[in-house]
């Protein structure tokens, strides 16, 4: 049988998305950890796997899967075990439209706020040449922009304003839709319920005003049922940070309005 | 089934939807409407979160038993799914990872150049009341910087850089293959859609390009894609244009 390898950083963002899907499937992987804070992801021995320089990518057998959505359909319909799309051709469009939703508009916005608090900070204090070379090594244009303003703090005000919109946006979507449903595309769980926990986990701890149990209840008993399932443990287990152990928020049997961290 | 498909000129997202219905031979009443005036948000559906918020800016919008759907490379896939004929993606999962990889290329990165350049180039004509009723408020200000003339110079190399990149990986693509992804589908139909009308706009990106060339005519020979530019009523269908995705925000 082809072993499957996923290059990966943390179970969070597009890195969680083929992790999580790989293990409701049941299907056992390698584990190649890539630590996006030290650049590994720009290192030549994975270039020569993504040229892109995108984590995550999967090899199955000689086989180089990049693109983490893309990805994700990819291991639901090569391997056996649980589906993870429903079979109705009208939800299966229902499941992509959120999957872009999520990875083109609104996850764009949280990573802003989150490379600034986060990613950006973590490697400012490292040498400037250094860092420099290392943004110099980045092979797509646009994401040498995107490097260098979380690491030098070059987000405007304007901009992150532009994001907390979004975010803010997005978690009224989010809600509106759930309260329809159980899950968010369709009434099994699905790719897009993968993908939105992947952005969503640590909500009620990144947006405390604008999600916890009173605003958007229909979002936390998602978040909490997706948290629930065996796999998401084990996935969110194999995390090395701080940022992924902001799950277990979802721990809390309810989490009030007060509530701030 | 009743369905109900609003588009405008065959070009972009409408050609590539209306490309695809037609090969999947599936029945739809068609209503015209102008995307490049805005139309769009007028329709009865305009307010739906997912027309409203639609990624693919002035996209068609296929109304299936009462839901609106947009985006037309999923869109594209509901119909391979409920239509008829030939598959247009490919049977093995490996195959559809491909196309739906090559999909996401081409909708992040070449269609909100395409869009940029197409409609810098042919400004649509927006209808001031209708653009107030836009729900988005990002869509709403890439229609306000297409009305004000305010697509700048700063954004060209950009543009065009990611047209010669699409147009290099066809080429690339096509050394062993008639199309992208061995039979004709959903890639050759997305990726004709937004680049058929780049060849005026960024001649140099098809320069010594022979295969892609070839490919863009064989495209348009495909039966179900001449069906769909048939419905053109301008004199150059590749012309039209309206405000499309947004280009990267931040990388």
């Amino acid at each position: 049988m082809r072993s499957v390898t996923l290059y990966h950083w943390e179970p969070n963002a597009n890195s969680g998305k083929p992790m999580l899907a790989l293990m409701e499937k049941g299907v056992a992987f390698n584990s190649h950890y890539l630590d996006l804070l030290n650049f590994d992801q720009h290192q030549p021995d994975y270039l020569a796997i993504n040229p892109q320089g995108t984590i995550p990518a999967m090899l199955h057998g000689e086989r180089v899967l990049t693109e983490s959505t893309a990805i994700m359909e990819y291991v639901d319909e090569e391997f056996p075990g649980p589906r993870l799309m429903p079979e109705d051709p009208r939800d299966r469009w229902r499941v992509r439209w959120w999957m872009k939703l999520m990875d083109q508009w609104l996850g764009p916005s949280f990573s802003m706020i989150g490379w600034k608090v986060f990613v950006g900070p973590a490697v400012s204090s490292r040498d400037p040449g250094e860092l420099e070379a290392a943004i110099e090594r980045i092979p797509l244009p646009e994401r040498r922009v995107a490097w260098r303003k979380a690491i030098y703090g070059q987000f405007s005000e304007e901009e992150l304003r532009e994001s907390q919109r979004r975010v803010a946006l997005g978690i009224a979507m989010l809600e509106q839709e759930l309260a329809k449903r159980p899950w968010l595309a369709s009434n099994q769980y699905s790719l897009a319920d993968i993908n939105g926990f992947n952005l969503a986990y640590a909500l009620p701890l990144s947006q405390p005003a604008l999600s916890n149990d009173e605003l958007t209840p229909n979002t936390l008993r998602w978040l909490r049922a997706i948290y629930a399932r065996p796999a998401t443990k084990a996935c969110w287990a194999m995390g090395r940070t701080s940022m992924v152990r902001r799950v277990t928020i979802l721990e809390q049997p309810h989490i009030g309005a007060g509530h701030v961290t | 089934m009743s369905m109900t498909l609003y588009h405008g000129e065959p070009n972009g997202p409408s050609l590539a939807v209306l490309a695809t219905l037609f090969a999947k031979e599936v029945r739809a009443e068609l209503v015209r409407i102008d995307l490049g005036s805005g139309q769009r948000h007028g329709l009865p559906c305009a307010q739906e979160p997912r027309v409203a918020m639609s990624v693919e800016g002035e996209g068609p919008v296929l109304v299936v038993e009462g839901e609106a759907m947009t985006d037309s490379v999923f869109i594209a896939c509901y119909l391979d799914d409920v239509g008829q004929g030939a598959a247009l993606r490919p049977a093995d999962p490996y195959g559809r990872w491909e196309t739906m990889r090559w999909c996401r290329q081409v909708t992040e990165r070449t269609a909100p150049a395409a869009a940029y350049l197409g409609c810098r180039a042919h400004p649509p004509r927006a209808d001031a009341a209708l653009l107030e009723r836009i729900g988005s408020v990002d869509l709403r200000a890439r229609w306000e910087q297409v009305t004000a003339g305010r697509l700048s110079d700063d954004r060209l190399p950009d543009c065009r850089s990611k047209i010669r990149q699409a147009v290099e990986n066809i080429e690339a693509r096509l050394e062993a293959r008639q199309w992208l992804m061995g039979a004709f589908s959903i890639a050759d139909i997305e990726s004709f859609a937004w680049l058929t009308g780049m060849v005026a706009l960024v001649p140099a990106a098809f320069v010594g390009k022979p295969r892609t060339r070839q490919w863009l005519e064989r495209v348009r020979a495909q039966p179900a894609v001449a069906q769909a530019l048939s419905l053109a009523r301008s004199a150059d269908p590749a012309a039209s244009w309206s405000v499309g995705p947004e280009i990267n925000r931040w990388g």
